[in-house]
């Protein structure tokens, strides 16, 4: 094993509800199923926390592609979910307008035991950020 | 090491082996000298098992020894030892909130390997290091709470519920709009299934309630307002008395949500209702019953013989847009009313054991007779000779008067159970199953903000987790407010009311999660973004306060109310509020030291 | 069995299920102790192993561990997992104790202190076994973790099947194999006792009728939940004789109940609605399957539940009022469904690819011989208050609650419990207050 980490490409970073995915991608580790390694879960309660410039900020930062797993209508907080989906309908209007491939950002709901689903969208969003590569900002 | 420390927490990283789990696919002595070099760690350590009682030593000692005031644990998923953890902190005599997970065995090594699964676990640790670093000790919120709960509506829900509460210690109040107990007990007999009398249901808690010392009992009263919040509720009551209105005001912790419903009326016309005197309800036919006094083989009612009853079942209930008429509010009762088909039943089994010569035929779409006791109330029908005939929605019974026949009316049906056949059956009587609708509650409902269905029934927060709660923390709902029931029922729904309702009142204060919003007010300009995007409605308000002599706005967190979702962090120009655990910043800084792998490069 | 150590407790529930689970918690919130035991390897009942729920089609899984992860953190409830229960009744040597419970707990063969639940052992086991999680439609190992959500997180060596082989021993890092480990016994005394020991589904084997459980592709309710479910035994729908996915699946209600000569004479009230809510489900993950259900009434009596019915004839599910009276297996797997057509027109066949048999409920533990509550002609526990209070018994320290009182969906069951952690509370206050 090297003694140093390489500079890693192609992060993505993955925004997981604490009722649903966060429990769901423990699930798919129970089951020691793999996925590919440039994946980050941060655990938050309600993805409503985070503003349009976050997302931006992370791509920046150049966060290549990010999967905000809520609990979809089942979230906890009433009125959260469709308040976080309007607001990621403003960060796909932006993103269109700074000419970044929507598809790096994806909404999707991902339950307790939903590991297929939960699979199926890192691989699939692993597929796209190779393809892309790290989002270039045009001025 | 000295320059990386200024004014920044000292962080403690505890990294387990799990004897393998972990240390098979991910190098864990590399990991350790890694996250040593990392910002603010001052000490990394490894371990066979965290969770055991020496690697749970380990974090003890150097928080004791004033070493690490900040504490990062890697191992497995927080859902299994995250309180593990959370808990050592609290016997070394720390706060348990200035902990943070790294879960690098369910999200690292039972899915990857090799390199990249201890380059994962070194970013994962460096990202909750970052997050650690911005932990501020937390301390739940104490809500001070009165030990009195008010009760609304003195149906029979009610009245358990207020029994139920008080006999934990806590004082009741419970508010009756009419001048009497009971709600619809009162206008019940035999109840369906076993048949015992509604009155002596009724009046044995009757005699617990009217005799119990820490329950007030209101009647003729009606809420005007309602305030506050879980803990600290205040209502303005007015209460009729002899053609005055006196004003009263309740102080209390918790509010219950016993309103009740009422019985369907049909419109006029509904299959002659309100047409022809022999039309009559469910509720109708059940009085009849009750005060009947005549013998014989026949029943009579307002001395007419019946020799044929038709009863059609779920009038007012199951209806489908499209194929029946709403009534003028253009509303449509789309739900089952539970309730009907059993009492129903019930009714028709009294009637042909004391009249056999009666004949009774029932027109029915379903026969619902789910609960214990009630299949045999439905077997016990056919034993008596009740004839069943069954329609579709779309094609109901119409009741007509007749001209030349010995009957008043003839019910026409197309009867599923015999081919469809149209069938003509003359009737001295006809009985509606009328079901039950909620009693308007909206001016009630708006006053606390409580969520009303799309069958107008009041709404709870979720149907299998919280059956008996509002989103409102504090208000709680029990019986036939909340869709049809039976009384027995409805009467558990009071018992699990009630102990919600005595679990957060019990020690006369509230613990919270601590993880609500908090505004920085050196920040807060007083935009009052935050307040519009807020989901709670109180959980936010703009106040005025003096900086510097100078009026100003500011914004203003009611811990007791607020979700802890974090709408109000998204939106603030100023960054000035965010949550409390669960902050932003500490995200942003978590994504940091994600990009910079670690700083492990 | 020597030494028996006595655990003292407020209250003692008997059974880990939804039930027991919500009316400990509401027990426990109120700060009285309460001991969970449970006969099985986890607690969560039937609920955790079903797939999706009606009326909110929500997911089983992500409405039961909540609870039963708090019921396993909160520090008023231990659980006692894999316990037989020996004797169940009033402390006759003192009636001021309460509640007394002889309890075994059966042997796991691994040290639940030592053991972290790393699985190492399952991995390496060579044997397989029929995975009765899965409904008998898969395979575990014979020292496995019962399923991946289950509470505790501790495998189960199936000592007969094991052929001490040795090498889950080599390889647990913690030492946590025990071959010898015994049965133990201990006693539980408490102020009061709830039982919440809900139900089981009639055997499909003892009904001639549909087969005696053995026409291939005749399943029952519980394995089509397994099926349906993200984590079942082939994570799709498939037939289990041979891996066919079903263009037509049918379901064959009151399957044992409302008919004592085919089951039990009650209404298992519960059928109606799952068997719709797996139609919908079907629907969505075999978009092409004709579906039908046999049924003589549809009950769906509950909140939202009507609706929910509505909208599944909408969506074109086919619902014939009609009785089956028999099947047997047809061609290919397929199994021929003979009914009584309701409208009078006589007996009618169908062939099916899949079967589902919506089984009647009966009760999950017969106290008889070693607990006096009485049942009720159902056999279902006794609940002398109907009315007033459904969960009171015949004994007055003892109550009942869920599908032990009555078959019953979740929502009742829910708040049936939290009317029982009520009556108990009321019964220990009472206590105090008279002393
Ligand atoms: C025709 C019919 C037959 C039935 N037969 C049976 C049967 O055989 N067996 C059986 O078990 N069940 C039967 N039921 C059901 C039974 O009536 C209910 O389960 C029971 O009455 C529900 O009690 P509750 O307390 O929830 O509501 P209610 O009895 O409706 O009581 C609600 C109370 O709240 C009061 N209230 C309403 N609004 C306010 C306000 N704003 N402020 C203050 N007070 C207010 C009302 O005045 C009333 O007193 C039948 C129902 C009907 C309609
Ligand atoms: C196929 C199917 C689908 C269903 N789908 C739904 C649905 O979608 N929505 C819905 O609301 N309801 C549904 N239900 C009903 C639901 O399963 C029940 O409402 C619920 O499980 C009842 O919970 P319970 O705790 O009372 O009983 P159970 O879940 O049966 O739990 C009882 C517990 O007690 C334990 N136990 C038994 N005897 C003993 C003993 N002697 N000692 C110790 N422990 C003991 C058992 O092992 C078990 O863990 C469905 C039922 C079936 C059969
Ligand atoms: S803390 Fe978790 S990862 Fe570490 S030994 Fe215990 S179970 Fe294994
Ligand atoms: S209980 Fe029976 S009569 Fe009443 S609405 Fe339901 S199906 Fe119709
Ligand atoms: S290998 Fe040992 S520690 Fe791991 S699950 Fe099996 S018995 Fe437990
Ligand atoms: S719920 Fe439906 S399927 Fe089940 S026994 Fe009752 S009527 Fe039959």
């Amino acid at each position: 094993m090297s003694p140093q980490a390489k500079k890693q490409e192609n992060k993505i970073l993955i925004l997981a509800t604490e009722t649903c995915a966060y429990p769901g991608a423990d699930s798919v580790g129970q089951a020691h199923s793999t996925y590919p390694a440039n994946t980050y879960i941060l655990r938050v309660r309600a993805p409503v926390l985070f503003p349009e410039s976050f997302y931006f900020d992370c791509f920046k930062k150049g966060i290549s592609g990010i999967i905000v797993m809520s609990c979809g209508e089942e979230c906890p907080y009433e009125g959260a979910f469709t308040a976080m989906a309007k607001r990621l309908d403003g960060v796909y209007k932006k993103m269109k307008a700074m000419e970044l491939d929507l598809k790096r950002l994806r909404l999707t709901a991902i339950c307790t035991v939903c590991n297929r689903s939960f699979l199926n969208e890192v691989n699939q969003m692993d597929k796209l950020v190779r393809e892309l590569g790290p989002p270039i900002f045009k001025k | 090491m000295t320059e990386k420390n200024t004014d920044n927490k000292k962080v403690g990283v505890y990294i387990c082996y799990c004897g393998g789990n972990i240390s098979d696919h991910v190098d864990v002595e590399e990991v350790k000298k890694r996250a040593e070099k990392m910002p603010n760690v001052v000490v990394a350590r490894t371990n066979m098992f965290m969770c055991s009682d020496p690697g749970q030593e380990l974090i003890i000692n150097d928080l004791k020894s004033g070493k690490i005031d900040r504490v990062v644990v890697a191992s497995c998923a927080p859902s299994l030892h995250e309180a593990t953890f959370r808990d050592a902190i609290k016997r070394a005599g720390s706060n348990p909130f200035i902990y943070e997970h790294a879960n690098i065995r369910e999200q690292v090594s039972w899915v990857h390997h090799g390199e990249p699964a201890t380059d994962k676990a070194t970013i994962l640790i460096a990202s909750a290091a970052a997050k650690a670093n911005l932990l501020t000790p937390l301390d739940p919120i104490r809500v001070e709470a009165k030990k009195h709960t008010t009760v609304i509506g003195g149906g029979i829900a009610g009245i358990k519920t207020a029994i139920d509460i008080a006999q934990t210690g806590i004082n009741v109040a419970l508010i009756e709009k009419s001048s009497l107990l009971g709600g619809q007990l009162n206008n019940l007999d035999k109840l369906a299934p076993s048949g015992e009398k509604a009155s002596e249901v009724l009046q044995e808690l009757l005699d617990q309630i009217l005799t119990h010392k820490s329950i007030t009992i209101h009647t003729d009263c009606e809420i005007e307002a309602v305030q506050g919040y879980v803990g600290n509720f205040s209502l303005s009551i007015s209460k009729k008395s002899d053609n005055k209105i006196e004003k009263l005001n309740i102080e209390t912790g918790a509010i219950v949500m016993a309103t009740g419903a009422i019985p369907y009326i049909p419109f006029d016309g509904e299959f002659g209702f309100g047409q022809h005197e022999q039309v009559i309800t469910l509720q109708n036919l059940i009085q009849i019953l009750k005060n009947n006094k005549s013998t014989g083989s026949i029943l009579e009612v307002n001395g007419k013989r019946i020799r044929n009853i038709v009863m059609i079942h779920c009038v007012g209930s199951r209806q489908i847009p499209g194929i029946h008429q709403p009534k003028e509010d253009g509303k449509l009762n789309e739900y089952c009313s539970r309730t009907c088909c059993a009492a129903m039943l019930n009714a028709s089994n009294q009637i042909k054991e004391n009249f056999p010569a009666t004949r009774i035929y029932e027109m029915y779409r379903d026969i619902r007779t789910y609960g214990r006791g009630q299949e045999e109330l439905y077997t016990q029908a056919s034993a008596n000779k009740v004839v069943f005939m069954r329609y579709e929605a779309n094609a109901q019974p119409e009741v007509s008067l007749t001209r030349d026949s010995d009957y008043p009316f003839q019910v026409k049906v197309k009867d599923s159970l015999t081919f469809n056949e149209e069938m003509d059956v003359p009737a001295d009587l006809v009985v509606l199953a009328t079901g039950i609708e909620p009693d308007d509650v909206s001016g009630l409902a708006s006053m606390m903000k409580l969520p009303i269905g799309t069958d107008k029934f009041l709404l709870e927060v979720h149907p299998k987790l919280r059956p008996v709660e509002f989103p409102i923390t504090g208000i709680f709902l029990a019986g036939t407010c909340q869709a049809p029931m039976d009384v027995g029922e409805a009467c558990n729904a009071a018992g699990a009311a009630a102990v919600k309702a005595s679990a957060l009142l019990r020690k006369g204060f509230i613990e919270l999660d601590p993880f609500v919003a908090e505004v920085n007010p050196n920040k807060c300009q007083g935009h009052g973004a935050c307040i519009e995007a807020c989901l709670k409605e109180g959980a936010l308000t703009l106040v005025e306060v003096d900086i510097d002599g100078k009026t100003v706005k500011r914004a203003q967190v009611t811990a007791a109310m607020c979700l802890g979702c974090g709408a109000c962090a998204a939106v603030c120009p100023e960054k000035a509020i965010d949550i409390n655990g669960w902050a932003l910043k500490q995200y942003e800084d978590m994504v940091d030291a994600i990009v910079s792998d670690g700083f492990a490069v | 069995m020597v030494s028996t150590h006595i655990k003292k407790f407020d209250t003692l529930v008997v059974g880990g299920g939804i039930a027991g689970l919500q009316t400990a918690l509401d027990l426990g919130d109120q700060g009285y102790k309460v001991a969970i035991v449970e006969k099985d390897a986890s607690i969560g009942g039937k609920m955790i192993r079903l797939s999706k729920v009606f009326p909110t089609l929500d997911c089983a899984s992500c409405i039961t561990t909540p609870k039963m992860s708090a019921a396993a953190h909160h520090k008023n409830i231990p659980l006692f997992t894999y316990c037989n229960l020996t004797s169940l009744d009033h402390d006759t040597s003192n009636e001021a104790l309460g509640v007394k419970a002889v309890i075994i707990q059966n042997p796991r063969y691994v040290d639940p202190d030592k053991c972290i639940g790393c699985r190492q052992c399952e991995y390496v086991c060579p044997i397989y076994v029929s995975d009765e999680e899965q409904g008998g439609l898969s395979a575990t190992k014979a020292i496995s973790i019962p399923f991946s959500n289950a509470i505790p997180q501790l495998p189960i060596m199936d000592i007969e099947n094991c052929m001490l082989c040795g090498q889950c021993e080599k390889v647990c890092p913690t030492n946590a194999i025990d071959y010898f480990q015994k049965p133990e016994e201990f006693i539980i005394q408490a102020k009061t006792a709830i039982i919440t020991t809900g139900f089981e589904l009639l055997p499909k084997e003892d009904n001639f009728q549909y087969g005696s459980g053995k026409i291939p592709n005749v399943v029952d309710s519980l394995q089509m939940e397994r099926l349906l479910a993200p984590h079942g035994p082939y994570n799709r729908v498939l037939r289990p004789s041979d891996g066919m996915e079903p263009d037509s699946i049918a379901y064959v209600q009151c399957a044992g109940s409302r008919d004592k000569s085919m089951g039990v004479p009650y209404c298992s009230r519960v059928c109606c609605m799952y068997a719709i809510k797996q139609a919908m489900l079907l629907s969505g993950s075999l978009p092409l399957a004709d579906i039908t259900i046999y049924y003589m009434d549809i009950r769906a009596f509950g909140k939202g539940y009507e609706q929910f019915y509505q909208n599944a004839k909408a969506m074109g599910i086919e619902f014939i009022k009609g009785k089956v009276a028999r099947i047997d297996a047809g061609e290919n797997g397929s199994a021929i469904v003979r009914y009584e057509n309701q409208d009078g027109s006589g007996i009618v066949t169908a062939n099916h690819d899949l079967v589902v048999l919506s089984m009647g409920m009966i009760p999950g533990w017969n106290p008889a011989p070693i607990c006096p509550v009485s049942k009720d002609s159902d056999h279902f526990i006794t609940s002398i208050k109907p009315k007033i209070s459904p969960v009171l018994t015949n004994m007055n320290d003892f109550f009942v609650a869920g599908a032990a009182a009555g078959p019953k969906d979740i929502v009742d069951t829910v708040t049936e419990s939290g009317s029982a952690a009520m009556e108990a509370a009321k019964f220990m206050s009472n206590s105090i207050m008279e002393n």
